[in-house]
């Protein structure tokens, strides 16, 4: 086994904990913050995962996915943030309405 | 050489446990600042993680994009939510109204219940990645056995700029979507008045030129070696929010058409290259192979500008109408 | 020149064309409103020729870049993606028709190059074979839902809105944990590919459930439901229209594909589960849709319980005789058809009334009698009377559970269909009784009417065409269907 499988590993701890923190927040920057979590920790997965082939050549399409990945991420961050920001100034905070049972 | 692998061992097991914690502590800070702070040293060691990964390409995206353009985004949205809130709710980003507080006994079945549940699917996942087999090359083999007919040497740039170009195409599109977005929500972001000459002016001056050359190394470069359209981008996307953060404004002309252009330009231009191949070729985004090379830095360099637009236009976006607070510790 | 227009590749051209127009209207903001009708009617014709060549050769495969799977990606279509493909087209001109009137200059600069896009998001994601790429088109569609839910600006739009994408980001990551899992398991994101080379094993199992988990969250499968109404029923009427009709089915329509080719051999378990879900969705969609007082709110609780009649597929066990795709497309085609002009009617009715109180309709009918005929039809579908395509549909389900000896799943879809004219006739009988408080009323642009009265038409109509659409999905199954859609004049 190499490192390959440690770092999946953190991979899977990273995405479970961004969904424990996405749930028992209220706060909508936090769930922003676990939604971004949770990615890296898929990222991180896919790349790991690619070094199984051994120590001199990984798979270079994952990489490829992750970088297009993290572009997805970097826009929805983008949009979740404005969106926040027009709920905070309509309401006078950054929850969500209604009861929160997600 | 045992010394050495133990060595490597350490610094993963490390690392990963690292990154884990770090995690934790910016998911459950009891303060929203702290949070981002400890979210960006987050993003800093998921490169370090990449670079331990053999992923230079996604270590350097991850540097400029995830750590330091979200970061930025964050921390502007966090400016900005202080600044409405302080004057409806006082403190309720500052000192969050839900922080990690022990929950009332109604909710403590089901805070119970969520770590059982959360517990299990660790198990499940975790073995299932355990059980994948310990050797596997994945796609690694065709794409070194075409890699010669893609027009680059970089197999990274190869798979996002030739074998799997479709996805960079629809990935463009997601861009320019997340701009219409916000745009949809504000309106184009409006003129605020410029803020006072800072240190930053003077370090952005300096910065900006040197910049741009680190963006165009990293364009040119990402044909053979690690870095293309999206860390050039970024980059330069990156050189934008300083000039902005500066206090720097792009003028209201600039505002208008030329940006437009500026953001549709990458995704245009994989559009009309496709129909392009399409007639030609038959195929969409088939670049006959003599061509590939020069297509390929020609949809890297417009697809810089438009990512470097997109990422400038959302941090503008989010951060506009009020005055940057760039010394948050006076808060603290 | 004939076999000229069929050697034209028409699937290219239904992802390009609304991209092209999506960057023009970004380009040439005064532009949106022609440059987006030009858009959309082109997308109808190129699908119109997409289904011909289909018709003429079989199935269509586009390999991107001239590589091929595994190491490219390549476009799909066979009969099932056409049909929903045809179902945008259809659903999305009309919605168009009526977005035309219905957006002031200021809102249309917003709404049309997000609803190119969403488009083009929508048509790429029904033609992809790759699981990958199925993820990327599943960003775009729903960063362009989310944006086009937000576009009033209004309070409980944005809650709506943030609710919506929070939850739409969570299933894509769900889904996308479950690729890498595929992916690193079996080497590949094509989906043929991996139909040859995935076993039951850990890592499948774990993926199938993560995808499932995740498609069903951004589907609204009872009880991962808590985020439609808010958003389906706050958004401007056309959007909540895109929502219900297309948005929904793009992620089921995932879910269907990965479980006709990968999974569907050996869940059975897991699509006893579906099922279920589907029947508590029913039931519970149903139920909160009579308790609702605002029209809106309760077409889109009873999208939460149509949705439920699609999972009823699952523990059929039609997914293995091959009678699934035919009758999931054609139930999410009826579905699309009839919950589009009921959101299109809906909107008329607010814009004429200022409000959509249901209990304050006052004699609608005499002053909006095209709407609320589509209202009234569009519900006859819902409800699931003959001769619409929801009867058909339905009948078809029913037909299912009882010759399987389901008896639960029948009675479920029979109370179903039940509240279903409840909630429907809440509605009407409202429409035809004068208020207590009379109001002052606006006039509605006629096209809003047609628009809706056209679609609601649409899901009577495709009654009709049941057995075309069987037999496009699925040849041998023709007779079958042929009887089927017979069974309403027998």
């Amino acid at each position: 086994m190499t490192n390959a499988f440690l770092y999946a590993f953190a991979g899977i701890g990273l995405f479970v904990l961004g969904l424990h923190a996405l749930v028992v927040h209220a706060h909508v920057l936090r769930k922003i913050l676990a939604v971004n979590v949770m990615g890296s920790g898929v990222f991180l997965v896919l790349v790991a995962l690619a070094r199984r082939s051994g120590e001199a050549t990984s798979d270079p399409v994952p990489h490829a996915m992750v970088i297009t990945g993290i572009v997805v991420a970097v826009s929805a961050t983008a949009l979740a943030l404005a969106l926040m920001l027009k709920l905070a100034g309509k309401s006078g905070e950054a929850v969500l309405p209604g009861k929160h049972n997600d | 050489m045992d010394g050495i692998i133990f060595l490597q061992w350490a610094f993963d097991a490390v690392l990963g446990l690292g990154l884990l914690w770090l995690a934790w502590r910016a998911l459950n800070s009891s303060d929203l600042f702290k949070a981002i702070v400890l979210f960006i040293a987050f993003g800093l060691l998921m490169a370090l993680a990449w670079v331990r990964l053999n992923a230079s390409d996604v270590a350097l995206a991850e540097a400029a994009i995830g750590a330091g353009l979200t970061g930025a985004l964050l921390l502007a949205a966090l400016a900005r939510l202080e600044t409405m809130t302080d004057q409806n709710v006082s403190g309720v980003s500052a000192h969050p109204a839900h922080p990690p507080s022990p929950t009332p006994a109604g909710s403590r079945f089901s805070r119970g219940l969520l770590i059982l549940l959360l517990s299990a699917s660790t198990a499940g996942m975790g073995y299932a990645v355990w059980s994948l087999p310990s050797y596997s090359t994945g796609l690694s083999m065709d794409v070194a056995a075409h890699l010669d007919s893609s027009g680059v040497s970089n197999p990274v740039t190869a798979v996002l700029l030739n074998f799997r170009s479709y996805d960079t195409l629809l990935e463009m599109i997601v861009l320019l979507l997340a701009v219409l977005g916000v745009w949809s929500l504000d309106g184009l972001p409006p003129q605020p008045e410029k803020p006072p000459a800072t240190v930053l002016e003077t370090l952005s001056r300096f910065l900006t030129p040197v910049f741009i050359l680190v963006a165009a190394y990293l364009l040119w470069v990402g044909a053979d070696a690690p870095g293309g359209a999206f860390q050039a981008g970024s980059v330069l996307g990156a050189t934008g929010v300083l000039l902005l953060l500066s206090g720097w404004r792009p003028r209201a002309r600039l505002m208008q058409w030329p940006l437009r252009l500026a953001l549709t330009t990458g995704a245009g231009a994989f559009i009309l290259l496709g129909l392009l191949t399409l007639l030609l070729e038959k195929q969409l985004l088939a670049y006959p192979v003599a061509q590939a090379g020069r297509m390929i830095l020609l949809l890297e360099s417009l697809a810089t500008v438009s990512i470097a637009a997109t990422l400038a236009i959302l941090f503008l976006s989010v951060s506009s109408g009020h005055k940057m607070k760039t010394g948050k510790e006076e808060k603290e | 020149m004939l076999i000229g227009l069929l050697n034209i590749d028409w699937g290219v051209i239904t992802i390009m064309l609304p991209l092209a127009g999506g960057i023009a209207c970004v380009l040439w903001p005064a532009m949106s409103k022609p440059a987006g009708l030009i858009s959309v009617t082109g997308v109808v014709l190129a699908i119109a020729g997409l289904g011909w060549r289909i018709m003429e050769n079989g199935t269509y495969r586009h390999a991107v870049g001239g590589w091929g799977a595994p190491l490219g990606i390549d476009l799909f279509a066979d009969g099932l993606s056409l049909v929903m493909l045809i179902m945008t087209a259809l659903v999305g001109l009309g919605i168009s028709f009526y977005a035309k009137r219905f957006f002031s200059p200021c809102d249309a600069v917003r709404f049309w190059p997000i609803w190119l896009l969403l488009l083009a998001a929508l048509n790429a994601l029904f033609l992809s074979a790759d699981i990958f790429n199925l993820y990327v088109a599943l960003e775009m569609t729903g960063l362009a839902a989310v944006a086009l839910t937000a576009l009033t600006g209004r309070i409980d739009a944005l809650g709506g809105a943030m609710r919506y994408l929070l939850a739409t980001l969570l299933g894509s990551l769900a889904y996308l944990l479950g690729v890498v899992l595929l992916y690193h398991d079996a080497g590949s994101v094509d989906i043929a590919t991996l139909a040859q080379r995935i076993e039951p094993n850990a890592a499948v199992w774990t993926a199938l459930g993560l995808m499932s988990a995740g498609l069903a969250l951004k589907t609204a499968l009872f009880p991962l439901s808590f985020w439609l109404p808010p958003a389906h029923a706050s958004a401007p009427a056309p959007v909540s229209a895109l929502l219900s009709a297309l948005v929904i089915k793009a992620s089921f329509y995932i879910l269907l594909r990965l479980w006709l080719e990968l999974f569907g051999a050996f869940a059975e378990g897991v699509s006893m589960l579906l099922g279920l879900l589907g029947a508590a969705a029913i039931l519970w969609g149903s139920l909160q849709a009579l308790r609702q007082t605002r029209i809106k709110l309760l077409v889109a609780y009873s999208t939460v319980a149509q949705i439920g009649y699609l999972f009823l597929i699952y523990p059929l066990a039609l997914v293995s005789n091959g009678m699934a795709a035919s009758m999931a497309a054609y139930l999410a085609f009826s579905h699309a058809l009839a919950k589009s002009a009921m959101f299109l009617a809906a909107g008329n009715l607010m814009q004429f009334g200022g409000h959509d109180r249901i209990a304050d309709l006052d004699r609608a009918v005499q002053r909006l009698p095209l709407t609320v005929a589509a209202f009234a039809l569009a519900g006859v579908s819902i409800m699931g009377l003959p001769p619409s395509s929801g009867f058909v549909g339905k009948w078809l389900l029913l037909d299912a559970a009882m010759s399987q000896g389901r008896w639960d799943l029948a009675v479920v879809m029979i109370i179903g269909g039940l509240l279903a004219a409840g909630y429907i006739f809440k509605v009407l009988g409202y429409a035809f009784t004068q208020a207590e408080v009379p109001h002052d009323a606006r006039a509605v642009p006629a096209e809003m009417e047609w628009a809706a009265l056209l679609l609601a038409i649409g899901a009577i109509l495709l009654g009709f065409m049941a057995p075309q659409i069987f037999a496009l999905i699925h040849p041998d199954l023709a007779v079958n269907a042929s009887e089927a859609g017979t069974v309403w004049t027998a």
